[in-house]
C-alpha cells in the first residue's frame, strides 16, 4: 500500500545554482491512498504537480514536508522494488533494446549470462524478442513504451509508477497499450499508478482516481472509487468481464470525474476561475 | 550497404574536391607563371622524392607524434572536468570563469611565453597544441553535459545509479558525439598552431620542412610538404570519424 500524508514538494526558483533562498511549491498538502495490487490514477491538469508527486513516490526528490509511505515505510530515495516509466519512456539511446531492459539488472550487479536469461523471456512476452537489437530510435513510439516496461519489469518490482505513459502515443497504440498495461497486471501482482491527461483512461483503469488542482501548489483535491475495476474482479484468475467503458456507469463517471476537474482552479490554458 | 555506400560517397567527395582544387592550382600556376606558385605536377613529384627518400616520413612522424601526444595529454582532462563541471554547479563556478578566461585567448601568441616556461624542447610544441585541444575541449564537454536530458538522468537515478554509475552510463556517451564534434574542430586550429610551433627551434616537423625549404627557395618541396600537412590532418579527421563509428553506433541512427 502507498500512502500519502500531507505530502508536499517545492523547487527552487530559478535554475537552482544562485543562492536564490526562495522556493517555488510545487505540491502541498497532498493525502492519498493507493491500494495495493490495484491500479490508481491521477488526473490533473498541467502544472498541477502530478510529476512531482510521482517523483516523490519513486524517492527521487525530497518532499520539502510530510511524507510518502510504502508498505508504511517512509520513502526515503530510491527503492529497488519501484520501477518508474517516464513519460518519453526515458530509453538511452545508446542502448539496444536488450541494453535498456537488461538496465537494471545490470545495475544490481547480474552477470551478462543471468540478465540474458532474465531478460530473454520478457521480451519474449512484449513481443520485443525480434528488436532487441535495435537502438531505440529505430523503434515506433508504442515500441519504445514496452521497452520501458520490460525495462521496469526486469527488476521485478512490487511498485510501478507511470507518469503520462501513453500521451504520446495515436489512439490505437494508446488502446492496445491500455490493454497490454491490464494484460500485464493480471500476470503478476503488482500496484500500479498511472498519471494520466486522459479521463477516460483513468475511468477505464483504475480503481481509484484521483484528482488534482490548482497549481503551485497543487493539490488531490477529490476522489473517485471504482468497483469495477477492482483488482479482485478484474485480475483474480479465470476472470472476464464485459467491456466497462460500454455501460452507462462509465459514462457517468467520467462526467462526474470532468466536472471535478472544471472546477478545479486554473484550467489548461493558465486561466484563473 | 547503406553505410558502406555513405562511406564511399564521402570518400568520393574528397577526391572530388582535391581534383577540383587540384585544378585550381594548375590554372592559377600558368596564369601567374611564378616560381612561387609551381603547378601541382612539380609539386608532386617533389612529394613523391621526398616520400621516397624518408624525408616525408621523418617529418610527417615528428608533427603527428606531436599532436598525438598533445591530445592524448589533454582530451581525458578536459573532457572529465568538462563534463563533471556541466554537472556539479559547485565545480562549474570554479571551471566556467576558468574558461572564459582561457578560451578565447590567442593561445598562439603565448608560444614565446611557453617556450621560455618549457624550453624549445618538444614539451612547448606538445603544450601548446594541447592547451588549445584543451579548452576547447573543455568548453564543449561542459555545455554538453549541461544538456544531457533530466528526464534521461531520473530515469537511470530511479533504477540506484551512483552518480558514478550516471556518469559512465548516461553522462559520457550522451556528450561523446558532441566530444568528437569538438575534437574535430580543434584538431583543425591544432594543425594550424603545430606549423607555427614548429617554425621554432626544432629541425623536424612538417611545419620545419615548409619554412626550411621556403628559405632555401625551393617552393616545390614546399608545396609537397604543405600537401603532407593537409593529408596529416585528413587523416586525423578521418581517425576521429572512424572513431565516431566505433564508438557511436546509435548516432548514424539519430538523423
Ligand atoms: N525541476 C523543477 N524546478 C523548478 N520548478 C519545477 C521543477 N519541476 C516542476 N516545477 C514546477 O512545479 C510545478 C508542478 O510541476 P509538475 O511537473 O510536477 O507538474 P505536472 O502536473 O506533472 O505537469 P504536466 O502535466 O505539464 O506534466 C510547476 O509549476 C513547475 O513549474
Ligand atoms: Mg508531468
Amino acid at each position: 500500500m502507498v500512502e500519502l500524508r500531507k505530502l508536499a514538494v517545492d523547487y527552487p526558483r530559478g535554475s537552482g545554482r544562485s543562492a536564490d533562498r526562495v522556493r517555488v511549491p510545487a505540491v502541498a498538502g497532498a493525502d492519498a491512498v493507493f491500494n495495493s495490487g490495484g491500479i490508481s490514477a491521477i488526473v490533473g491538469p498541467s502544472g498541477c504537480g502530478k510529476t512531482s508527486l510521482v517523483h516523490a513516490v519513486a524517492g527521487l526528490l525530497v518532499p520539502s514536508s510530510g511524507e510518502a509511505l510504502i508498505d508504511d515505510r517512509k520513502v526515503a530515495g530510491v527503492r529497488a522494488k519501484t520501477a518508474v516509466i517516464f513519460q518519453d519512456y526515458g530509453l538511452l539511446p545508446w542502448r539496444t533494446v536488450e541494453g535498456n531492459a537488461e538496465l537494471p539488472l545490470a545495475l544490481a550487479g547480474l552477470g551478462r549470462a543471468e540478465r540474458r536469461s532474465r531478460v530473454g523471456p520478457l521480451l519474449e512476452e512484449l513481443g520485443l524478442a525480434a528488436f532487441r537489437d535495435f537502438y531505440p530510435a529505430k523503434l515506433s513510439g508504442g515500441m519504445k513504451q514496452r521497452v520501458a516496461i520490460a525495462r521496469a519489469l526486469a527488476a521485478e518490482p512490487d511498485l510501478l509508477l507511470m507518469d503520462e505513459p501513453f500521451s504520446s502515443l495515436d489512439a490505437l497504440t494508446r488502446e492496445a497499450a491500455q490493454e497490454f498495461l491490464l494484460e500485464v497486471r493480471r500476470s503478476r501482482p503488482l500496484t500500479i499508478l498511472v498519471v494520466t491527461h486522459s479521463i477516460e483512461e483513468a475511468a477505464y483503469l483504475a480503481e481509484t482516481v484521483f484528482v488534482m488542482s490548482g497549481r503551485n501548489p497543487g493539490t488531490i483535491r477529490e476522489r473517485f472509487d471504482v468497483p469495477e475495476n477492482a483488482a479482485a474482479a478484474r485480475f483474480a484468475p479465470g476472470s472476464r468481464r464485459d467491456d466497462f467503458r460500454a455501460t452507462p456507469r462509465y459514462l457517468k463517471l467520467c462526467a462526474a470525474i470532468r466536472s471535478s476537474l472544471r472546477g478545479a482552479g486554473p484550467t489548461e490554458d493558465g486561466a484563473t476561475s | 550497404m547503406s553505410q558502406l555506400e555513405a562511406g564511399l560517397r564521402k570518400a568520393a567527395g574528397v577526391v572530388l574536391a582535391a581534383l577540383v582544387l587540384v585544378a585550381l592550382w594548375a590554372l592559377a600556376a600558368a596564369a601567374l607563371s611564378k616560381p612561387f606558385l609551381p603547378g601541382p605536377a612539380l609539386a608532386l613529384a617533389a612529394f613523391w622524392r621526398l616520400a621516397s627518400n624518408g624525408t616525408l616520413g621523418l617529418h610527417a612522424g615528428a608533427s603527428a607524434s606531436r599532436v598525438l601526444w598533445a591530445l592524448a595529454v589533454s582530451f581525458v582532462p578536459a573532457a572529465t572536468l568538462g563534463l563533471a563541471a556541466g554537472r556539479s554547479p559547485r565545480l562549474d563556478a570554479v571551471v566556467s570563469p576558468l574558461v572564459y578566461i582561457l578560451h578565447p585567448l590567442p593561445k598562439a601568441a603565448f608560444l614565446p611565453i611557453i617556450l621560455l616556461v618549457f624550453g624549445l624542447g618538444e614539451a612547448s610544441k606538445i603544450f601548446l597544441v594541447g592547451l588549445i585541444v584543451f579548452s576547447q575541449i573543455l568548453v564543449s564537454a561542459r555545455d554538453s553535459a549541461r544538456r544531457v536530458p533530466r528526464q534521461l538522468i531520473d530515469s537511470v537515478r530511479s533504477l540506484g545509479a551512483s552518480r558514478l554509475e550516471l556518469a559512465v552510463l548516461v553522462v559520457v556517451p550522451a556528450s561523446l558525439p558532441d566530444l568528437l564534434t569538438s575534437l574535430r574542430v580543434s584538431l583543425g586550429t591544432a594543425v594550424a598552431v603545430l606549423f607555427l610551433a614548429e617554425t621554432f627551434a626544432t629541425v623536424t616537423g612538417l611545419g620545419y620542412l615548409i619554412v626550411d625549404s621556403w628559405s632555401r627557395v625551393a617552393y616545390a618541396e614546399m608545396y609537397a610538404a604543405i600537401i603532407a600537412l593537409s593529408l596529416l590532418g585528413l587523416g586525423l579527421f578521418a581517425a576521429v570519424d572512424a572513431a565516431e563509428r566505433l564508438l557511436c553506433p546509435w548516432h548514424s541512427y539519430r538523423t
